[in-house]
């Protein structure tokens, strides 16, 4: 007998839109929190990260520095020249603004939290969104959110960006809109990316054809990585995609855990071979290491604009 | 019926459903329990799993077996269990024969026979069905089948028979009675126990009734019985017999006398399968001798007495002899023969030392009944005047004849006058050979003795023939010549042997009948009536008759005689019988018992096996309906596997998460088997969460929405003071001050209901000890909006309850906050105290008079332990999930919410650093005088 009927053909149907239905009220009442939240956390990494204190292009004066051979003579900064015997340049501070698509998952998958966390997944990727569009507005870059809001510098992004997540009319996906993001610029996606592997790796190619950097932050529950369940269990896909019953759950949980890992290496894998960075974020975790960490990321990717970029796991807790 | 059980069925052709429950067990083995449903987004991960070759998902076997379980009762309870069912007939029509053994043997457990008996009449009485009852105790001619009416009436007249029924006299009519009526059943209550005849009725039995024959045996205990009492040397022991092993094991003996006082007790237990064990009365002989009835102890039947008369006696005899070389070769000593001769049946105390003349005195300072001189001559005149005294008062002499007896002068305490010197083989007198035992008199008490011709004498001392030597002749040799002589005086009896005890004289010491004279002689001891009656009985002829005094009934109490007993031989031994029930019989002085049991008598138990007919045991109490209680059991079984259900589909989990944390976490610990938290009682996890964090705390006041504010404020503080200072509380906790240890809080906001009860007295202590050990207590009236200003004669209900609670506390001086007070420099510097209101006035406790005024704030020596305001401080620091605040505020100023938090903070710093702010506020003095 097979234990585990497998039930693919059930669509979206009325519970699940009700269940949207209220899932958004949640989110619009959840919201202030979680905007208090990421202010937060932004703040907490913002007092640790001091900006990009390097000569770029950019307004502001940075430095005066010797004039060296073969540097085009009007870069020559001839007023300061003119009070001793050297010839200086004046370098401004590098403020090229930079534009930085952050992608939240709003699917129904996210909303999900096991009885381990008090957070649903969804909850913790709207925080690491504001912080993170926080963080980078005040750094002087440009956010945007794909589908949603336009990059913007505005001070106010936080604000702005909970504006049109509550607004946005459209069931959100699973997986980012398709979109060209241009080639010096990055987008960090933050989802749970449990959609098939070919699916994710294919929006991953597709959004860095051009070039673009990128950032993948899987957030998961603690049940979606230990599988703590046993017994007989209908396990049912939040956004209605089918469901599975399975006998003895507590049998399946290796199979589970091989599978998932296997998922993440091919994501992974696709990261790397387009320079992005993977990581994976469990929400029992504390936000602020995971912003820290990316910001900083962010950061050094930004040193290697030009060319390939140099990959790495970042050092998050629950990379797997 | 369940062979050992009492149960029955009403209708047991249901319990073949039984066979349906394999079926039902693979049914439900097929049918998986429901899963139960989670929401869990990688499912789609699961479904790339190659699905498992597991062992299908099933109900667990135990849940399986549940539910046989269940359906099985189902059946039991449709077949209608009945505990203790009645005794049913062998089939459900005809008339019935109620054979009941009604002797001794059932008298025991009467009642319970009676019970039985009257189940079947009136079960024959719904059947309409005639009755025949029959006690093989009191057998008549014939049996007629009466109306269950009658037959009951008949029932209440059968009494259980004293003696031992025979079975065997019913059979007679009972064969005719089958003969007349065709289709008779037979129910046999039998008593279980077979006295020698049961194998011979049970056959019988069978020819007569084939199978149509129930026999009704067991379920109750059986019978005990007395036998064979023995009153030896030691101590006096009787047999207890029991037939079955279900008779009870272990019990108590106890002796009576004749007038039913009670003298001892003697216990005895039945070892395993043991049919048979004695009981010992280790009593002093006196008492022993004045035992007249053993009993067992809560038997209450004719068998388990058994009475006792003088036969049983023990007497004590005291034997002097007149040698005095009877120590120097002690087995030749007549003494030595004469204990012999004795021991069986009396205690022997031989004189040891000393004179004759003393050891008469002593005996008789001992009353002892009997004595025996053994060849003493002369006796001191005191002594024998004493002596003389004692027979004539009752006592009884037995004197054997020698050397020094042969030479006494005028020696009157002899039966018959005697010739000096004697005669011996040989000598004057003389006889040409040894002198043979030639007869026993008839009027003595030997008559009946066969004469043995082994016997012989050599020697004698010789009676004066006189006119009453033939009548006080009890034997006598073959010439004629006296060798025992008696004679009464007074109430008393001198016995005199014309020969020695020991063998110089005779060789009658080592014969048999020598013992036989002896017991015959002493059992004549102290029934004054000895030489008389006996003679009287041999003038009524060779065999006398004893009327019956008390008889015994068949419960083993005493009762008169009915007129049928007649009167029993004298020498009647052996079982009683329906003429002669067991009991006393003859005159008071001299009564003969007769028991119902003989001394050889041992019962055995009723073997049924050649019975064609069925064997039930009794039934205990009354037929009980056990449907209801099957029932019962089902119907919880059936919830019990409800909440199974719940708990494997996940419904716990599901009812866990709308309640609070606590009861979220126990459906964890459910959910995913983990014992993750210790056998904490729910007070002591309370207590434990309580202490691991600094909280804030509230009373709850019982008034739900003033709790919710309560709750909403401290949270609202708690996460201001998160933002603000380096506190960090936990969630705030809401207490009951009548059962929550307080020692955990530093600070309690306690809001005053006027409706609420005042708390009771040990509350009230409990609000004093902490406040005395350091606690803050911050009463709340939040009436500063509604109460009255001004006035104030005017108290409002809240400020009012709040002085019936402080009126029971030991509370200090109190004064409003002055502008120096810690309070306004705790974390912000404040000037006045605002919530919800800013009217109210912010109590505190009185600072000592400072003596500097100069200073910014004065030093309390301790934190306040209460505080009273009636701004309703939660009122403005309650805040709703989304961070909005709830309530709005009066007048509303705008930064009003923003002091009503800085309050909140100063209380709480006040509250946990005391004067620590007092304290700084010296530090430039301090730096300008290190300075200097």
């Amino acid at each position: 007998m097979n234990a585990a009927r497998r039930d693919l053909n059930r669509g979206p149907d009325d519970a699940t839109a009700r269940g949207a239905a209220n899932t958004a009220q949640r989110l619009v009442a959840a919201m202030p929190r979680l905007v208090l939240e990421a202010r937060r956390v932004a703040g907490s990494v913002y007092h640790g990260v001091h900006g990009r204190r390097r000569a770029g292009p950019g307004e502001n004066f940075w430095q005066y520095r010797r004039f060296t051979d073969g540097e085009p003579a009007n870069r020559v900064d001839w007023r300061r020249s003119a009070r001793d015997d050297h010839l200086y340049v004046r370098e401004r501070e590098w403020e090229a603004a930079h534009t930085i698509w952050i992608w939240p998952d709003r699917s129904p998958s996210m909303v999900f939290a096991s009885p381990l966390v008090w957070e649903t997944k969804l909850d913790r990727a709207l925080v690491l969104t504001f912080a993170l569009g926080e963080l980078l507005v005040r750094g002087g870059e440009r956010v945007g959110i794909p589908g949603l809001m336009r990059p913007t510098a505005s001070r106010a992004v936080i604000d702005r960006m909970a504006d049109v997540i509550v607004h946005a009319a459209e069931t959100p996906a699973s997986l980012p809109p398709a979109f060209a993001p241009g080639a010096r610029e990055e987008v960090v996606l933050l989802g749970d990316f449990w959609s098939p592997t070919k699916e994710v790796t294919g929006m991953i190619a597709s959004l860095g054809s051009r070039g673009a950097g990128g950032h993948l932050v899987q957030v998961v529950d603690p049940a979606e990585e230990t599988f703590p369940y046993g017994g007989r269990i209908e396990f049912q896909e939040p956004e209605g995609l089918g469901s599975i019953t399975i006998g003895r759950a507590e049998a399946w949980k290796d199979d589970f855990i091989r599978r998932v890992a296997l998922h993440r290496d091919a994501i992974r894998a696709e990261a790397k071979r387009l320079g992005w960075s993977f990581a994976v974020h469990r929400t029992d975790r504390p936000a602020s290491e995971l912003v820290l960490a990316l910001h900083a990321r962010m950061g050094a990717s930004n040193d290697v604009l030009a060319g390939r970029r140099r990959t790495s796991t970042m050092t998050n807790e629950a990379v797997a | 019926m369940i062979a050992g059980l009492p149960i029955g069925f009403t209708s047991p052709l249901l319990l073949l459903a039984l066979l349906a429950l394999p079926i039902l067990w693979w049914l439900l083995r097929l049918i998986p329990p429901r899963p139960r449903r989670i929401a869990f987004p990688p499912t789609r991960i699961l479904m790339e799993i190659e699905p498992k070759e597991e062992t299908p998902a099933r109900t667990p076997w135990w849940l399986t077996l549940l539910r046989l379980v269940l359906a099985a009762l189902i059946i039991i309870a449709a077949a209608g269990p009945v505990w203790n069912p009645p005794v049913p007939g062998a089939r459900d029509r005809g008339p019935i024969a109620l054979i009941v053994d009604s002797g001794w043997a059932a008298a025991a457990q009467w009642n319970e026979r009676m019970r039985a008996a009257e189940a079947i009449i009136t079960r024959a009485e719904t059947e309409s069905r005639g009755v025949a009852v029959i006690g093989t105790g009191t057998p008549a001619k014939e049996f007629s089948l009466l109306r269950p009416g009658e037959a009951r009436e008949a029932l209440k007249l059968l009494a259980p028979a004293a003696h031992t029924p025979d079975r065997s006299e019913i059979l007679a009519p009972l064969s005719r009675l089958l003969r007349a009526s065709g289709d008779l059943t037979v129910v046999w209550l039998s008593d279980g126990v077979d006295l020698g005849d049961g194998a011979a009725f049970i056959e019988e039995l069978r020819r007569i009734a084939g199978d149509r024959v129930v026999a009704v045996n067991g379920g109750i205990a059986g019978a005990l019985a007395l036998v064979a009492a023995d009153n030896a040397a030691g101590a006096l022991s009787v047999k207890v017999l029991r037939a079955d092993p279900m008779a009870p094991a272990r019990g108590i003996v106890r002796a009576r006398d004749l007038r039913g006082l009670a003298l001892g007790d003697a216990a005895f237990e039945f070892s395993g399968a043991a049919a048979e064990i004695e009981a010992r009365f280790d009593l002093p002989v006196e008492i022993r001798n004045d035992i007249a009835r053993l009993e067992i102890l809560g038997e209450r039947s004719s068998g388990a007495v058994q009475l006792l008369d003088k036969r049983w006696r023990r007497r004590t005899v005291g034997v002097i002899s007149g040698a005095t070389a009877d120590t120097a070769q002690p087995l030749l000593a007549a003494t030595y023969y004469l204990s012999r001769a004795l021991g069986p049946f009396a205690d022997v105390r031989i004189a040891e030392s000393g004179s004759p003349s003393e050891a008469i005195n002593r005996f008789i300072d001992q009353r002892i009944p009997l004595l025996v001189l053994s060849d003493v001559g002369t006796i001191v005149p005191a002594s024998r005047e004493r002596l003389a005294r004692w027979i004539d008062g009752g006592g009884m002499l037995i004197r054997f004849a020698g050397p020094r007896l042969a030479a006494a002068n005028e020696d009157d305490l002899v039966p018959v006058r005697i010739r000096r010197g004697g005669r011996v083989l040989g000598g004057s007198l003389s006889w040409e050979q040894p002198q043979k035992l030639g007869s026993f008199s008839r009027e003595g008490p030997f008559n009946d003795f066969p004469v043995p011709d082994d016997v012989t004498v050599t020697r004698q001392v010789l009676a004066e023939p006189d006119g009453q030597l033939p009548e006080r002749t009890w034997a006598s040799l073959a010439d004629g010549t006296p060798l025992v002589t008696a004679a009464r005086r007074g109430r008393g009896l001198i016995i005199l042997f014309h020969v020695t005890a020991d063998t110089s004289w005779s060789n009658l010491p080592i014969s048999g009948v020598f013992v036989d004279m002896l017991r015959r002689t002493v059992a004549l001891a102290g029934t004054a009536s000895g030489v008389t009656e006996t003679r009287s009985a041999v003038e009524r002829g060779p065999a006398p008759t004893i009327a019956p005094t008390r008889l015994l009934d068949g419960f083993g109490a005493y009762t008169a005689p009915a007129p049928t007993v007649k009167p029993v031989p004298a020498d009647f031994t052996g079982r009683a019988i329906a003429d002669h029930p067991p009991g006393f019989y003859g005159p008071p002085e001299g009564l003969f018992a007769v028991n119902t049991l003989a001394a050889a008598d041992r019962m055995k138990p009723l073997d049924f096996s050649a019975l064609a007919g069925r064997v039930e045991p009794y039934r205990q109490g009354e037929p009980l309906d056990l449907r209801s209680y099957v029932l019962v059991a089902v119907l919880s079984l059936i919830l019990l596997d409800a909440l199974i259900v719940l708990v494997l589909a996940g419904g716990l989990a599901r009812i866990a998460r709308r309640r609070a944390a606590a009861a979220a976490m126990v459906g964890c610990a459910v959910l995913f088997g983990a014992p993750q938290f210790g056998p904490l009682r729910a007070q002591d996890s309370f207590d434990v969460r309580a202490a691991l964090q600094t909280r804030l705390a509230y009373v709850v006041t019982g008034d739900t929405e003033t709790d919710a504010v309560s709750r909403a404020g401290l949270e609202g503080l708690s996460q201001f003071l998160q933002q603000r200072t380096a506190l960090e509380p936990g969630d705030p906790m809401g207490i009951d001050l009548a059962r929550d240890e307080l020692a955990f809080y530093p600070m309690l906001y306690w809001p005053i209901v006027p409706t609420a009860a005042k708390p009771d007295a040990a509350t009230l202590t409990r609000i004093d000890t902490y406040m005395k050990q350091g606690g803050t207590i911050l009463f709340d009236t939040r009436d500063a909006f509604t109460a009255i200003p001004g006035r104030p004669g005017e108290v409002s209900p809240a400020l009012a309850r709040l002085r019936e609670i402080l009126a029971s506390l030991d509370i200090p001086e109190l004064e409003p906050v002055p502008r120096d007070h810690v309070l306004t420099k705790a974390f912000y510097l404040l000037r006045d105290f605002p919530g919800r209101y800013n009217t109210g006035t912010f109590w505190v406790e009185a600072l000592p008079a400072g003596e500097d005024e100069t200073r910014p704030a004065r030093p309390g020596d301790s934190v306040s332990p209460i505080l009273i305001t009636s701004n309703d401080f939660a009122g403005a620091w309650a805040v709703a999930r989304d961070g909005q605040p709830l309530l709005p505020l009066v007048p509303g100023e705008p930064r009003q919410r923003e002091f009503a938090f800085r309050v909140g903070v100063n209380i709480v710093m006040y509250v946990l650093t005391g004067n620590y702010k007092a304290d700084q506020v010296h530090v430039p003095a301090l730096l300008e005088r290190l300075g200097q």
